[in-house]
């Protein structure tokens, strides 16, 4: 599904040139739960943004169901955007002036859905994300979890390929967090969504089925989570943080 | 550095917001000093005896001014403070006294606050020369720049100034002190909290609103005095119960619109600005009713000035007119000699208007346009005196044949004369039309050359006429003093002949002149300063919406919406914001100037002072000083959240 080749990443001018990521290769199957992690400034916002056309590579391709971003002119952006890319923010990123209803319809209104379809589909995804009942709240009367449950329905409710989700538990607590992970589990299992999060927070990246550690802008180093417990894949991650290290104490 | 120096810092560059606001004080403040200017003007006063009443009306409108200001500045002050809450917070959170800080506030305040006003007296000086300048022209006086700097009058703006200032600071000030640190590190979001409500109550409110505002319409539309108080009540309700309840209304429209929800930009457009009118709505009520003031304002004063103006105008062909029903009462002879005596006269003619033996056309009139009738029949001239008085004006010679005559008429009738063309008799001759004519013929009020019209007939038609009244016309080599015509004013006021009448040109021209000054001048002045409060207030809350404007650009770029369809829905949403309490307005606005035109007398308000024209105007001179504000509200929101 998501193929990233060879990436590179370069900022400032000539005289002072900053490599944010360096040579990144890695591929994303379909209805896989992939993390990146690493410390601050480790360049996954970079790669992150990159993916999402948020900001283009210096070199490199990146290929979304075999269409390469890289070559996507500007005016086809928004589109692809709209129709492949599915996001969960930090702060949630829910308009204020919107009931949570319309937040999630958002996704389906911007690609021209009829009023029907928007409804239908917001509803029935709610329901799966259990916040059929504050459809008609706006985002200041739910509570942190619900206001996240509605990020995440927004992110896949219009058929999205992938969700990319930028350290989604970072303004959550640890109940709060773990309802999110377990919702992006179950969207990943049962709804089959392909998601690709950034994290640096070694409890939320065990809920994945792969993780790819950054360093510096390179790849470091890769762990899949295959059929061992959730248990034994957290300690693994800390062990590699350790190696890291750096973000080891963000994490004990 | 000192803290006072870091908050002001600080201060400056949240400027950019407020610098409308800034901008607006110091224009009030200008205006303020302007008209007080002329209430210390001895050079004005003594222009005219009517000026004596100016200062007491410029003070009364000064107060009213104050009133608004107050609001403005209370209003500013109070949304500063929430916008600068974290900013304030942090200062108590490092150890600073809440009084500290308060203080703090205030003298930044009051720095702001002072210079100002030292900006508005100076730019009030210019715009004091400019009235001065106005009014000069308007006696006839040349105009030579004096410099004038008047401390009385830096007082007086000073003394409006001070408490209206010092109140919202204090006001600030107590505020901060008894604020806790959270209370101001959150004040923002509390009031952020209260977004959106959803009350059946209001939905009822929405309901009775709009019906309100429609039956207001239709009361104001149909006139009249008992009629235009009750609309005008009915339409306050309105725009209360509408600003208050739109944004619960909204969502319910929406819900029973599912469909058009989703279509074009409607849900960002329509939510976001229920949004801010929900915060907003009594505000937005009384800009609302502001903009109503200052349309009524611009509308009566420009109805009243040419009201004026072309009453006079319709006289003022002659310097001097005095007419009499008897020609040989002593206050008619005596008045007449005192001209020919003690005036200049270049050229004059004593002549008789007289009574016809029909009134066919004056049914005519009467029956097919608004005509005030004075006289039962129609009323004659001899073409003898037609012929002089159009010489003596300079008119083309204009005769009726044998067996003819001429209608004279004012302008607005003359297209229903036009059409008559039946021959009257007078004298035992039957004449027939034989053209109209419309120049200037001191054809208004009653005792004069017939009320809007008369016949023009052959001397022999009239040999044996019954007069009607005998008028002395004449022009003079320079204009008629002041205390000429008081002299001639109290001749005539020993008459006990209340068919006798009085016209002196430049006396009547001086009285416009002073009720320009005194009446139309205060309702521009109140106009103007309404309409930029309110401006001020509206652009002051789009401005400040920026950041939230940037966020929820970038969060629909980042989900994929194109750049162009945000435009578009931000553009619809500040265009909606900027006309929602306009639309009242220009309602309430248009039919009170309609009616209040409608109430003059026929045919003075015609041609380019006819009620539309005024309205035309009106509309024209307030949107030309609202665009300004929605044009530098436009380039900042283009500037930093479009591009």
């Amino acid at each position: 599904m998501l193929q990233v080749k060879n990436i590179e990443k370069y900022y400032g001018n000539k005289n002072n040139v900053t490599k944010a990521l360096d040579r990144i290769s890695f591929d994303v199957a379909d209805a896989e739960f992939t993390v990146i992690m690493g410390a601050s400034g480790s360049g996954k916002t970079t790669l992150l943004n990159c993916i999402s056309t948020i900001d283009t590579v210096s070199a490199g391709d990146i290929l979304l169901d075999g269409e390469n971003i890289a070559e996507l002119p500007a005016a086809k952006l928004a589109q692809f955007r709209r129709e492949k890319l599915g996001f969960v923010f930090q702060d949630f990123n829910l308009l204020d002036t919107l009931t949570i209803e319309e937040n999630i319809g958002l996704a389906l209104f911007i690609n021209h859905r009829n009023a029907d379809e928007v409804k239908n589909q917001v509803g029935q995804i709610a329901q799966k994300l259990e916040i059929d009942g504050v459809l008609d709240k706006f985002p200041y009367q739910v509570s942190g979890g619900q206001k996240q449950r509605a990020a995440c329905a927004r992110a896949i409710v219009a058929g999205q390929s992938l969700v990319l989700a930028d350290e989604p538990t970072g303004a959550l607590d640890s109940k709060a967090s773990k309802n999110l992970l377990e919702i992006l589990t179950k969207m990943n299992r049962d709804m089959g969504a392909t998601i690709l999060m950034v994290t640096h927070d070694a409890y939320s990246a065990s809920y994945a089925g792969r993780i790819l550690f950054l360093k510096d802008g390179r790849i470091f180093n890769e762990l899949l989570r295959g059929e061992r417990t959730r248990s034994v894949f957290y300690h693994e991650i800390l062990d590699v943080l350790a190696l890291l290290g750096g973000d080891v104490s963000d994490v004990i | 550095m000192t803290l006072f120096k870091l908050s002001f810092r600080n201060a400056c560059r949240q400027a950019g917001d407020y610098l409308v606001y800034f901008v607006t004080v110091v224009m009030v403040t200008a205006l303020m000093y302007a008209f007080n200017g002329l209430i210390f003007s001895e050079e004005i006063q003594t222009l005219s005896q009517m000026l004596k009443s100016m200062p007491t009306i410029i003070v009364f409108a000064s107060i009213v001014v104050v009133g608004i200001m107050s609001w403005l500045v209370s209003y500013t002050t109070k949304f500063i403070l929430t916008r600068r809450s974290r900013e304030l917070g942090t200062y108590i959170l490092v150890g600073l006294e809440n009084r500290q800080v308060a203080r703090l506030f205030f003298l930044e305040n009051l720095a702001v606050g002072g210079f100002a006003f030292v900006l508005g007296i100076l730019s009030g000086n210019i715009l004091f020369q400019i009235l001065r300048a106005i009014i000069l022209a308007l006696f006839d006086i040349s105009y030579h720049f004096i410099f004038s700097f008047s401390l009385r009058a830096v007082g007086l703006t000073l003394l409006y100034f001070m408490p209206v200032y010092l109140f919202a600071q204090l006001k600030g000030r107590k505020r901060i002190r008894s604020m806790k640190i959270y209370d101001l590190i959150y004040f923002e979001r509390q009031n952020e909290n209260a977004v959106i409500g959803k009350s059946s109550r209001r939905k009822g409110v929405f309901a009775v609103s709009v019906v309100l505002g429609v039956a207001g319409s239709v009361l104001l539309l149909v006139g009249g005095l008992l009629f235009g108080v009750v609309g005008s009540a009915c339409i306050i309700v309105f725009l209360y119960g509408f600003f208050s309840s739109f944004s619960s209304a909204i969502p319910a429209w929406f819900e029973k619109h599912g469909e058009r929800k989703y279509r074009g930009q409607n849900l960002l457009v329509f939510r976001t600005l229920s949004a801010k009118i929900a915060e907003m709505g009594v505000v937005m009520a009384t800009i609302a009713l502001l903009f109503t003031a200052t349309l009524i304002s611009e509308g009566s004063g420009l109805t009243i000035q040419k009201l004026f103006q072309n009453r006079i105008a319709f006289l003022a062909c002659f310097d001097v007119i005095i007419s009499a029903g008897n020609p040989e009462a002593e206050e008619f002879t005596d008045s007449v000699a005192y001209v020919k005596d003690s005036i200049p006269v270049t050229d004059s003619r004593q002549y008789q208007v007289y009574r016809g033996e029909t009134s066919e056309i004056t049914d005519y009139l009467e029956n097919h346009t608004e005509y005030y009738r004075y006289y039962e029949k129609d009323i004659l001239m001899r073409a003898s005196d037609y012929t002089a008085l159009r010489e003596m004006l300079g008119y083309p010679a204009a005769e009726p044949g044998q067996g003819q005559y001429i209608i004279h008429c004012q302008p607005y009738l003359a297209g229903l004369l036009e059409d008559w063309a039946k021959p009257v008799r007078s004298g035992g001759y039957t004449l027939v039309p034989a053209g109209v004519h419309t120049e200037t013929f001191a054809q208004y009020l009653w005792d004069v050359n017939g009320q809007g019209f008369l016949l023009v007939v052959p001397d022999e038609a009239l040999q044996f006429g019954t007069v009607s009244h005998t008028m002395y016309v004449a022009e003079t080599a320079e204009p008629v003093k002041e205390e000429q015509y008081n002299f001639l004013k109290e001749i005539m006021e020993w008459s006990m002949d209340s068919g006798l009448f009085l016209f002196v040109k430049s006396e009547k021209e001086a009285e416009a002149a002073s009720m320009m000054a005194i009446a139309v001048f205060p309702l521009y002045y109140l106009a103007l300063v309404l309409t930029m409060t309110a401006a001020t207030i509206l652009t002051i809350r789009q401005l400040s919406e920026k950041n939230r404007y940037r966020q929820q650009f970038a969060l629909l770029r980042k989900l994929g919406m194109e750049r162009r369809e945000i435009i578009q829905a931000l553009k619809t949403q500040f265009l909606i914001y900027y006309a929602m309490p306009v639309v009242p307005s220009v309602l309430i606005g248009v039919s009170f100037i309609l009616n209040f035109g409608s109430g003059a007398e026929p045919g003075v308000l015609a041609g380019t002072s006819h009620p539309l024209v005024i309205v035309g105007i009106t509309l024209g001179v307030f949107f030309m000083v609202y665009v300004v504000y929605i044009l530098l509200s436009y380039g900042s929101l283009k500037r930093e959240v479009m591009d």
